[in-house]
This record gives structure tokens, C-alpha cells and sequence, in this order.
């Protein structure tokens, strides 16, 4: 496919690396062409003209960044229509998403996108950030100017950030669900000791769950925290450039047969037209050399695009089969039993119910303890864990090497403790937070007091 | 000449620069404080702590719940006391549950009529009938609130500012 407007360049037109007018192709015909589509196209500049060949491997990093994005791509679109219909009061926000559901044509739909989209993207997030663990991908190999240790701490921000999003988008629909899920989390904010009921009070904007409470958890939501995560993906996206790639291809140029390869003319200065003539010489490891590598178009931006798409399509057909639940409009007299969080903040109120300690006289409520301390451990952790890996360089980008068993093998158990508790609260939690088993039938509640 | 000028005017320039460097700072770190104490409430129109919940005599024997105060009011004869609906976990509002038998008790000094138990949808918190925390992950007892009667119209009065111990009760002649 060529768009009109481009042609290639007349031979003899022009010198290499200069470039007479905009000529780029989906399908490039020369090394050359390939090039010059990255460089001259705004969309497609974030790539590199070549990529290290076995970085694409769909077992390696199964995509889940590109589809992360993807899904944050999707919640913005998605999330456009939604504020045209959506209205941040708390007289009339239930019936304004009662309306997208019901009355909007298609309007369920697109609340079914955007909510499916922001679940998925829970899960794609956190597996992006297991693959990279169990990958070592944070590791700085042999480029020079690497700091992959600090885009793993973007990372683990932009994995808080979109939970961030998620819970503050959950408030919105002013149910019931939401009413009681922010009740429970901010109560937690303020179990810290000393500043807590402040840093509450700054949260919901009052002492009630009011007002000022919607319409600060909906500037979060629609501004301040999808720019946040806006921006850190961008740098995301940079510091992978400047890291050289994926950790895989630093892995192969420190392979024992990685050799240098002799001058060969480098993409960057010739593409930028820095160089005219005879291209300068630089020396470069074998991941550079050619058959290790591939044009970044269409290689590149192929499997790119059929993961985008795939992603869109799967929200799509999703969204259409399963249908958002909204629950009785918020009253804040009357907790639903049981009321449970939404499902990835369900080991969090898991942890709340078993960390109330008693030592003597001296009482810490679990909401300290389980809400605030050990989740506050647990990202620490996470955040300072490139500091404390210190296995080998060699061994970034492989899938569970020897060396790393100890600390991977840690890691599954976090990951299978956490989805244990989820699991309890969502299947074995019942009335009064009650242990049933997932197959008992609940016993029924007299009354409503 | 030019030479011996040469330091004063790199000096005056770096200060210059300096200056305008700092200015810039102070301003963007002036606005942005600015801004973000905008957001910090001056005044919370919270409801009044002090509430008329009704004559006495429209409160059954045994428990009222009132959704509104999320407040228990209790009555045994003549005397009443009233306890919090609010969990001293994360805030959820409690549930009552009548026992299946009344149990007469003596707590802090007086003679307690036990008619209820409470329990916590969100964490399973559950309390003994004068509002002590007896299991699940509620860290201390439910709050007890001063109650009286209004000099003007007779109705009973909530303080719900005014927590008081497991003793009081309000008698009224």
C-alpha cells in the first residue's frame, strides 16, 4: 500500500541520507525505505529502524506492554463519550450512568468497553511486570548510558497509577459498590497514625463521602491521573530506546559467540542525514549485524498492529457479552452485606480482616497494618528489588536461568498468595464476611438494620 | 580596561541569571502551593453532631436503629443509652442482631439489659450487645454517645461529639 502523496525518490535525486519530500511506505522495497518510514513518520518514530530479531518473539515478551498500552489507548477513547454523558454530582451521576446504560444508544457498550478495558488492563499490567521480573529485563547489559532499574520504578508508579484509576473510576457510578468501596479505602488512609484523618480529609474533601468527594475523585480520574500515566508512558517508551531494546538483545551480544563485526555503516547518522557520502564507520556487536536483525517495517509494526487489534477486538467482543453491573444508587446508610471490593483490591481487604493485632493493652488495627504497612512493603520491595537482584548480567532477558530460581520462585509465591486471598474474597467470602465454601448457598438475612 | 572589567560583568550576570533563576523558582513553587491548598477544605458542611431523634416515647422497648445518625438507641423501662453503628475498622455500618435470648449483665457498675449483637459486613467484625469488640478485626469497642432531653420540647437528644463510657445511661423520671 502506498499513500499518494508519496514517491520514491528518482534515482540520482537526492544523496543518501537526504531526504527531497516525505517517502515513506507500509511496504518498504529496501532497507533504505524501511528506514526512512520510521524516520519521517511521526507515529512510528518511537521505534527504531531495526530491531533485534528474536525481541518480536511472541513467547518472549508476549506482548504485554504493547497491549497495556493498547488498553490505556482504548480506556482514553472510550472514556471520551462517557464524559459527554456522564455528570459529576451526586443528585444526578447515578442517573446519568443509568441513562448510558439504558437509554444512550450503544451507551452500554461503550461503559462496557471502558470497564472491561480498565479490568484488562489490571491484568495486563501486572503480568507486563511479572514477565520482566521472571526476565530479569531490568538489568543493564552492555550499552552504554543504561538504566533499565529505573524504568522497572516507572513501571511499578504506572502499575499504581492505573489502580489509582481503577478505584477512582469505580467511585463515578455513585452505587452502592462505589459508596462502600471508598468508604473502606479511605478509612484505610486514615489508620495512619497521626497524619491519617488529615490525608483523608484532603482525599474525600470533607469528613463525608460527599460532593467534594465525586468531584475530586472525577478530576483524578479524567485529568490528573491518565496524564500522569500519560506522560510516564512516554518516558516508558524513550527509556526503552535508550536502553538499547528489550534486556533479550543485551543477552545476546554478551553470548559467547557474540563477535564484533567490523565496520558497518550505522542506520542512525545516515538516516538523519548527519553524514553525506561514504557513511561512518562504527564498530558493532552481532545483534547489530544484519541477519540478527529486521526492519522495524513492517516486522515490527505488523505484530504490533495485529496485537493492537487483537486487543480492541477481544475488549470488543467482551464488552459485548458481558454486561456492567450497576447496583442501587449509594446510600450511605445502609452497607450491603457482604460489601466486597472490587476483585484486585480483594487480597487488600482480605489482608484488613486478619492483620488486627493485639499485644496486650496496645491494639493495631489490621486497616495499619494490612492496608497501609504491608502493601507499603510490598511496592517498596518491588520498587528497590533491581538493587538487591544481583545475578548475573548474563542472565536478562531468559525466561527463569538457573541463577534466578531462588528469587523467581519468591516472586510466585507473592503473586499466589495475593490471587489465594482474591480468590477467598471473591468465591468464600459471604454475609457478615462469613468463610463458606464457593459451592454453599448463603444463609438469607433477616431485616435491614 | 577591558580585561579588569571582565569579572564584574560575568559576576553581574551570573547574579542576574541567578536571579531570574530563583524568581522563577519562588513564583512556580508559590502557585503550585497556592494551588494545592485550594484544596484543602476550609469548611466541611458536615450535619450537626447534635440531633433531636423524638420524644422518648416513640422509642420501642429495646433497640431503634436511626439510618441517619447511624446510631442505636436503646430503651429498657425508663432508662436509654445509644451506641454507634459506625465499625472502629474502616467505617461500614453495622448490623443488629437480636439474640434469641436477653441477658442481664453488669458492666462498669450498672446493670445492663443485652438484647442484641452487632456485626460488620465488610470485615466481619463482631460486638458483644453493650458494643464491646469481641472478634474479627475491629480494634477497640463501638462508641457510646451521650443522649438527653431536649429543655424545649422533650425530644430526645444525640451527641454524637460526645462519646461517654459504658455506664451512662439516660433515666428519665
Amino acid at each position: 500500500m502506498r499513500l499518494p502523496f508519496t514517491r520514491r525518490a528518482a534515482a540520482g535525486e537526492t544523496s543518501p541520507g537526504v531526504h527531497p519530500q516525505p517517502l515513506w511506505s507500509y511496504r518498504p522495497q529496501s532497507d533504505r525505505e524501511a528506514g526512512d518510514a520510521v524516520v519521517s513518520n511521526l507515529l512510528l518514530h518511537w521505534f527504531p529502524s531495526k530491531v533485534y530479531k528474536p525481541s518480536l518473539a511472541w513467547n518472549y515478551s508476549a506482548w504485554l506492554g504493547t497491549i497495556s498500552g493498547a488498553l490505556f489507548f482504548l480506556l482514553v477513547l472510550s472514556g471520551l463519550p462517557l464524559m459527554f454523558l456522564y455528570v459529576p454530582s451526586v443528585e444526578r451521576a447515578y442517573q446519568s450512568v443509568k441513562d448510558i446504560e439504558y437509554v444512550v444508544t450503544f451507551g452500554w457498550w461503550i461503559r462496557a468497553v471502558h470497564r472491561i478495558g480498565a479490568h484488562l488492563m489490571v491484568v495486563a499490567v501486572v503480568l507486563h511486570l511479572a514477565r520482566v521480573f521472571f526476565t530479569g529485563a531490568y538489568k543493564n547489559g552492555v550499552g552504554q548510558g543504561q538504566q533499565r532499574e529505573w524504568n522497572w520504578v516507572i513501571g511499578v508508579v504506572m502499575l499504581l497509577l492505573t489502580l489509582f484509576l481503577s478505584f477512582t473510576g469505580y467511585l463515578l457510578p455513585w452505587d452502592q459498590l462505589a459508596f462502600w468501596a471508598v468508604t473502606v479505602g479511605t478509612n484505610i488512609a486514615s489508620a495512619v497514625p497521626g497524619i491519617g484523618p488529615r490525608i483523608r480529609e484532603l482525599l474525600i474533601g470533607g469528613r463525608a463521602i460527599e460532593q467534594a468527594t465525586l468531584i475530586r475523585f472525577y478530576v483524578l480520574h479524567i485529568i490528573v491521573l491518565p496524564g500522569a500515566l500519560g506522560g510516564l508512558f512516554a518516558y516508558h517508551m524513550w527509556r526503552i530506546r535508550k536502553d538499547g531494546g528489550l534486556a533479550r538483545a543485551d543477552a545476546a551480544a554478551l553470548a559467547p559467540d557474540a563477535k564484533d563485526t567490523g565496520p558497518v555503516p550505522t542506520k542512525t547518522y545516515t538516516l538523519l542525514g548527519v553524514a553525506r557520502g561514504t557513511s561512518p564507520a562504527v564498530t558493532a556487536r552481532s545483534p547489530e549485524a544484519p541477519d540478527q536483525t529486521v526492519n522495524a517495517v513492517p516486522d515490527l509494526t505488523r505484530r504490533a498492529l495485529i496485537v493492537i487489534l487483537g486487543t480492541f477486538a477481544l475488549v470488543s467482543i467482551l464488552a459485548s457479552a458481558i454486561p456492567s453491573p450497576l447496583e442501587e444508587p449509594a446510600n450511605a446508610l445502609i452497607t450491603p452485606n457482604p460489601a466486597k471490593a472490587p476483585w484486585y483490591f480483594l487480597w487488600l481487604q482480605e489482608i484488613v480482616t486478619d492483620t488486627t493485632i493485639r499485644l496486650g493493652s496496645l491494639t493495631i488495627n489490621g486497616a495499619f497494618l494490612g492496608g497501609v504497612i504491608l502493601p507499603g512493603l510490598l511496592v517498596g520491595l518491588l520498587t528497590v528489588w533491581p538493587w538487591l537482584d544481583k545475578s548475573a548480567v548474563s542472565t536478562a532477558g531468559l525466561w527463569f536461568p538457573r541463577s534466578r530460581r531462588r528469587q523467581n520462585l519468591l516472586f510466585i509465591l507473592a503473586m499466589l498468595f495475593i490471587l489465594a486471598f482474591t480468590f477467598v474474597g471473591m468465591f468464600m467470602r459471604g454475609p457478615y464476611w462469613n468463610l463458606y465454601w464457593p459451592w454453599e448457598t448463603w444463609p438469607g438475612i433477616p431485616g435491614r438494620i | 580596561m577591558s580585561d579588569a572589567k571582565q569579572p564584574q560583568n560575568t559576576d553581574r550576570r551570573d547574579f542576574l541569571l541567578k536571579l531570574g533563576a530563583g524568581a522563577g523558582f519562588v513564583a512556580i513553587t508559590a502557585q503550585a502551593g497556592a494551588s494545592l491548598r485550594s484544596l484543602v477544605p476550609n469548611v466541611t458542611y458536615d450535619a450537626p453532631t447534635t440531633v433531636k431523634v423524638g420524644p422518648p416515647g416513640e422509642f420501642p422497648d429495646g433497640l431503634k436503629f436511626l439510618p441517619d445518625q447511624r446510631l442505636f438507641v436503646f430503651r429498657n423501662g425508663k432508662t436509654f443509652h445509644a451506641i454507634s453503628a459506625v465499625c472502629t475498622h474502616l467505617g461500614c455500618t453495622v448490623r443488629a442482631e437480636a439474640l434469641s435470648r436477653a441477658e442481664e449483665q453488669t458492666i462498669d457498675g450498672q446493670p445492663l439489659r443485652l438484647t442484641h449483637r452487632f456485626m460488620c459486613p465488610c470485615h466481619g467484625s463482631r460486638y458483644g450487645g453493650d458494643g464491646t469488640n469481641v472478634s474479627g478485626p475491629a480494634p477497640k469497642p463501638l462508641a457510646w454517645y451521650r443522649l438527653s432531653v431536649s429543655p424545649d420540647d422533650g425530644q430526645l437528644v444525640a451527641d454524637l461529639a460526645d462519646e461517654v463510657d459504658h455506664s451512662f445511661r439516660l433515666t428519665l423520671p
